[in-house]
């Protein structure tokens, strides 16, 4: 099973995660909710929950680490009966997303921690030129929100030059 | 703030000849319990990795009938890594190829006990 990515450059390091982790599901996207590449998921549906709810948890968890510890937290982690989740932030220099993976007893917290330190590491490098980017209105949000999912799940074409299309003035 | 109960026993493995690191480490997690590791080893990488690899040698020796896995030892061109379980619990110890890994083998054994 490959991993399916709105933007190109995304790809190979979220494939390399998944195999050497040995990840159920994966989920990159932007703290907005916008998914950028995910990996195990079947329905378009289940993706956007996911990342509302990711993007919730991260949001929640930013500001409590902010009131508790004085910055936000950067890794949650939660052991289910047989799956476990792992939310981390993703902070490149150019941008910051959000990463979620799901994993049971055929990995480890141990190696996610580590195959999620080096896809930070792949991702930084892989991350193409800033492009300038228009203001967020609920109408574009919305709109990317959308084609990012169409992107994933085969409904749209993918851009080819690596850029947030229809985020940038260009 | 009280002692690891695991100190004494990385102390004393710390201290043969050859060794650069040793740790306690959860069996399912992969998480370092506690350690002691020459600088510039990156015990957390070690830790998770090793944890699985003992993980998985239990699963096969089980698989393959031969019961609980006594120890494992990992020979590489420039060491060796060595693991004892019990209890969801591994004991890692990571050597240079010059250490006298049957000293080591009688300590991890020794120190079996405290992983209980």
């Amino acid at each position: 099973m490959r991993t399916h990515v709105a933007e190109p450059w995304i790809e190979a390091p979220l494939q390399t995660f998944v195999d050497e982790a040995h990840a159920l599901f994966a989920l990159l996207l932007h703290p907005n909710g916008q998914v950028m590449g995910q990996f195990g998921f079947t329905r378009a549906v289940d993706v956007m929950a996911a990342c509302a709810l990711a993007a919730a948890i991260h949001a929640s968890a930013g500001e409590l680490g902010k009131e508790l510890d004085g910055k936000p937290f950067r890794e949650m982690y939660h052991a289910g009966r047989d799956r476990q989740i792992f939310i981390g932030d993703v902070p490149t220099t150019q941008q910051q997303f959000v990463f979620l993976t799901v994993f049971d007893s055929e990995s480890s917290l141990g190696l996610v921690r580590i195959y999620f330190q080096e896809l930070c590491e792949l991702l930084e490098d892989a991350q193409p030129p800033v492009m300038k980017q228009a203001p967020i209105s609920s109408t574009s949000l919305e709109h990317d929100l959308n084609r990012n999912l169409a992107i994933l799940f085969g409904r749209a074409p993918r851009a080819t030059d690596g850029g947030e299309s229809s985020l940038s003035l260009s | 703030m009280s002692a690891s109960p695991f100190e004494g026993v990385l102390s004393m493995l710390i201290r043969q000849r050859g060794v650069q690191g040793c740790m306690v480490v959860g069996e399912a997690d992969g998480i370092v319990v506690d350690s002691n590791v020459q600088v510039g080893i990156q015990s957390n990488v070690v830790a998770a990795l090793a944890a699985a690899l003992y993980r998985k040698a239990r699963l096969c020796s089980a698989a393959a009938g031969l019961s609980t896995v006594g120890f494992l030892q990992l020979e590489a061109e420039r060491g060796h890594i060595c693991a004892i379980g019990r209890d969801g619990l591994v004991l890692v110890t990571l050597a240079e190829p010059r250490a006298h890994i049957g000293r080591i083998r009688g300590a991890m054994l020794e120190s079996l006990s405290v992983l209980a």
